[in-house]
């Protein structure tokens, strides 16, 4: 309908997550009425991410070092250790301010149905993390769903006897996920960190 | 999360709920038209083909999503229609909400609460359903899994706040399950087996509990409903789970014995999705030695059980769906039908095929060829005005 190249941009555009080919079709449109610095600029940025961004080789976070900015600071408690699934976990539970240690990025979570096991996520780079003694604590802070839970009960049971292990406390509607959760309940929840019981 | 979130069963709604509009367009025999309902009892009364039951079934999938009578929804869309839309307007107290549920030929469906997809979090604004379809005898005579499913949405309905205690059992099932058979297939390793039995024994034993607090709720009115109903002997309802386990550790234990075996068999073959909710009289199972007419009183005495609970603990009686159930009553049982369902207010739809068959009805309304329409008999006392009911051009 469009030439050839307006319609490769609505079509790259309309695999986003959340737009629709309306959607896609209004964005073609800006983007090709926008000047030039303008557009460009957005590809350069969609480059940019993609050369220099990668993950973190200590805890697989985002990052644009072969390290992250939270792993490379100083400051930061290095005998704790908060476990997440995804990226964007990191995010909110940074934002609540209550939290100075390090993290591990799982990468997903468990999930047989969807052919997800312990090898398909960083759980034996988290193992390896734990046994250099520096660590007395970790933090499981997958989501509070089946997937989560099931992911954090087995991590709970490759560290027990290493270190202390905490859950965060509940509070987070069940079936949430982190990422959604507001600073308020995840603060809480993070001060209230309850301990995981021993084996049964 | 154990049993001790039991918190759900405080009540969560004291104010009145009722269904006071019915709209349908496209739905089966019925011609678009709109509905007007009122507390108490409505009866719709007409020849066998008419739409009534069909009225029942809009008002099921409106408040519910699902429909009462098939599985295949698609089957409601009428047979010159493309689309099968129910709307109803519920009050709670005097606050009007919207229930909206429709499905075109494609497949596209929508199930809205005040313009919002409908989830659990809005529970609290659809009344909860008791329905009696004579399909439904399958509750009562069918295998063990309707029981189950039914039992659950009663647990839904008496506590919302434990409503997801069965979709978090069927998760973790549904994950071991899957596990299992990778492990079989040789695609996956075994290691985390460990973890998906204790996120399926937490669950499990959370749903268990569910189920035997609400049977215990169940029990003494089932009893009691079905002596009224004219049971001779002893009419009892009985929760039997597959597995006595009351803390998670002793489940997960029993899930690791059965380990060997599951993996044999590629499914889990222990825990509360294999339990049952029995039903006898005189000792007797109703589901196998049962006549029809037996099972017919046990189904009504269960959904009285089920009325008179949900009164109890959230002083909103359900909206009950009664399809059919005055036939094979004789005058007696009808009256005491009649005045159980008065009892404690609220609403119900029934249906007959004659008027006489229900004495006092707060509403009648004929059914004719798919078409509603509120009759006048000077017979029926009125109060407060009639039910109407209007033919959308
Ligand atoms: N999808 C449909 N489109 C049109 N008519 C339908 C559809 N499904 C069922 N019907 C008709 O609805 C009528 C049955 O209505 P029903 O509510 O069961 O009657 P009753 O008053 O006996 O309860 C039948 O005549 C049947 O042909
Ligand atoms: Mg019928
Ligand atoms: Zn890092």
């Amino acid at each position: 309908m469009y030439p050839g190249p307006i319609e490769r941009l609505i079509s790259e555009l309309a695999r986003l997550p959340g737009i629709g080919q309306r959607t896609a079709q209004r964005l073609a449109f800006h983007i090709l009425r926008a000047d030039d610095a303008e557009a460009l600029g957005l590809a350069d940025a969609i480059q940019e991410v993609k050369e220099k961004v990668g993950l973190c080789e200590v805890c697989f976070n985002l990052a644009d070092e072969p390290r992250c900015r939270i792993c490379q600071d100083e400051r930061r408690d290095r005998s704790l250790i908060c476990v997440v699934e995804e990226p964007s976990d990191v995010i909110p539970i940074e934002r609540t301010g209550e939290y100075r240690g390090l993290y591990h990025v799982l990468g997903g979570a468990l999930s047989p149905i969807d052919g997800i096991d312990p090898d398909d996520l960083k759980i034996a780079e988290l193992v390896r993390r734990v046994s250099d003694g520096t660590v007395n604590e970790v933090v499981l802070a997958t989501n509070p769903t089946t997937t989560g839970e099931a992911t954090a009960l087995h991590i709970a049971e490759l560290l027990r006897d290493r270190v202390t292990i905490t859950r965060l406390a509940s509070g987070l509607p069940v079936g949430a996920d982190l990422e959604h959760a507001d600073e308020v309940t995840l603060g809480r929840a993070l001060s209230g960190r309850q301990s995981v019981p021993g084996p049964h | 999360m154990s049993g001790s979130d039991a918190g759900g069963g405080a009540p969560t709604s004291t104010v009145d709920m009722c269904i006071a509009r019915v709209r349908v367009l496209g739905f089966r025999n019925l011609v678009a038209q709109e509905l007007e309902l009122r507390d108490g009892l409505t009866l719709l009364w007409g020849p066998n083909g008419a739409g009534k039951t069909n009225v029942l079934e809009a008002v099921c999938l409106a408040l519910s999503g699902h429909s009462c009578r098939t599985r295949n929804e698609r089957e409601t869309i009428a047979f010159d229609q493309t689309m099968a839309r129910v709307e109803v307007e519920v009050r709670r107290g005097a606050e009007p909400h919207q229930l909206l549920w429709s499905l075109n030929r494609a497949g596209e469906r929508r199930h809205l609460v005040d313009g919002k997809d409908a989830g659990t979090e809005q529970l609290g604004l659809r009344p909860a359903l008791a329905i009696f379809l004579p399909d439904r005898l399958a509750l009562v005579k069918g295998p063990p899994a309707g029981r189950r499913a039914h039992l659950d949405r009663f647990v839904a309905a008496l506590w919302p706040g434990r409503a997801e205690a069965r979709r978090r059992y069927g998760r973790a099932l549904a994950q071991r399950n899957a596990l299992l058979g990778r492990v079989r297939a040789g695609a996956a390793s075994g290691d985390s087996l460990d973890a998906w039995e204790e996120e399926l024994a937490s669950a499990g034993v959370e749903l268990a509990l569910c189920r035997r607090e609400a049977v215990a709720a169940l029990a003494p009115e089932f009893g009691s409903a079905a002596a009224e109903l004219g049971v001779a002997e002893d009419a009892e309802l009985r929760h039997e789970p597959r597995s006595d386990a009351s803390r998670p550790e002793q489940l997960a234990a029993e899930l690791r014995a059965c380990r060997e075996r599951d993996l044999a068999r590629g499914h889990t073959t222990h825990g509360p999705h294999l339990d049952e909710l029995a039903i006898s009289l005189g000792g007797r199972s109703v589901r196998r030695f049962g006549s029809q007419g037996e099972q017919r009183t046990a189904l009504l005495a269960l959904l009285f059980a089920e009325r008179r609970a949900l009164l109890e603990a959230r002083q909103t009686p359900p909206l009950l769906l009664l399809d059919d159930v005055m036939s094979e009553l004789d005058p007696d049982r009808r009256a005491l039908l009649a005045g159980r369902l008065a009892e404690g207010g609220g609403q119900a739809l029934l249906t007959a095929t004659e008027p006489e068959q229900l004495d006092c009805p707060s509403a009648a309304i004929a059914v004719r060829r798919g078409s509603v329409c509120w009759s006048p008999p000077a017979a029926l006392p009125s109060p407060g005005g009639p039910a109407r009911a209007s033919v959308a051009a």
